[in-house]
């Protein structure tokens, strides 16, 4: 008789993910991930049919986690600068906590598996539709310019995620070591809201 | 919806490549007791996953097996 084995469960995702921030998807296998996890390869394929079917069950899982984490305390009837900056702070909580979630996650996401885990599940749709109502709603009110959805969006999150980044690394420009603190995010929030507002 | 783990059998192989004419293809996906099944061909040993809550491993085998191929379960 078996039984689900959370626990085991949960150590085949870390696993998972680490080989694959590592190695890279070519270099990962079921093999090597059931002995890194002390399991049979049978009990791995009782779980996933394949490496794909896994890859993209535990991209849906970190996605999922990270998109749900985005909308903590937030609502898309917010004014934009407030609803704004809880999404950056949720983003560089969930960064900063989970660095390695997140580096799978890119690793996903510039991969054909993107794609399919994004339309495996309803749910992403509705994480996209609350974007929108809340930016549609920043149009309204006139509290932004209308813009490219794509030039919004990088100018809203772009300076986030490039101090993000240097943070991950631990050094900006030219190797300068780099910690990002409360006061840095918020200096660069000011600029990018004074670069939306009409 | 969860899948019940012990109506999930797993099989080493050696079924390289699964032409889907051949006539083990329309067996396994017509065979009333099996739910669901497939073969992952980038595996070295080409791991057959089969889900179905009345057929007993040996009897995967058996199936497999009259087909010419190898086919023994993963434990």
């Amino acid at each position: 008789m078996r039984v689900r084995d959370i626990d085991k469960e949960k150590l085949v995702i870390a696993n998972a993910i680490d080989q694959i921030v590592q190695d890279g998807f070519q270099g990962f296998s079921m093999n090597k991930l059931a002995k890194a996890c002390n399991i049979s390869v049978g009990t791995l394929y009782i779980y996933y049919k394949d490496k794909d079917d896994l890859i993209q069950k535990i991209g849906a899982t970190v996605a999922l986690e990270f998109f749900s984490s985005t909308i903590q305390n937030f609502s898309p009837e917010m004014s934009f600068e407030e609803g704004l900056w809880i999404q950056w702070i949720n983003r560089a909580d969930f960064t900063m906590k989970y660095p390695k979630q997140v580096a799978f996650f890119e690793i996903i996401k510039h991969s054909p598996h993107g794609e399919i885990i994004l339309n495996s599940t309803t749910k992403f749709s509705d994480f996209r539709m609350i974007m929108k109502q809340f930016i549609d709603n920043a149009l309204h009110n006139k509290e932004i310019s209308p813009m490219t959805f794509e030039a919004f969006w990088a100018v809203a999150y772009g300076p986030l995620y490039t101090l993000l980044n240097f943070h991950t690394d631990g050094k900006s420009m030219g190797g300068k070591p780099f910690v990002l603190t409360d006061t840095i995010m918020k200096e660069a929030f000011q600029a990018t809201i004074k670069a939306l507002k009409p | 919806m969860d899948i019940d783990l012990n109506t999930v059998h797993i099989f080493k192989t050696n079924i390289g490549k699964i032409d889907t004419g051949c006539a083990m293809y329309h067996e396994l996906n017509n065979h009333d007791a099996i739910r669901q099944w497939s073969i992952d061909h980038e595996d070295i040993d080409c791991v057959l996953r089969v889900v179905s809550e009345s057929l007993q491993p040996n009897q995967i085998i058996t199936l497999i097996s009259e087909f010419g191929h190898q086919c023994r379960e993963l434990i």
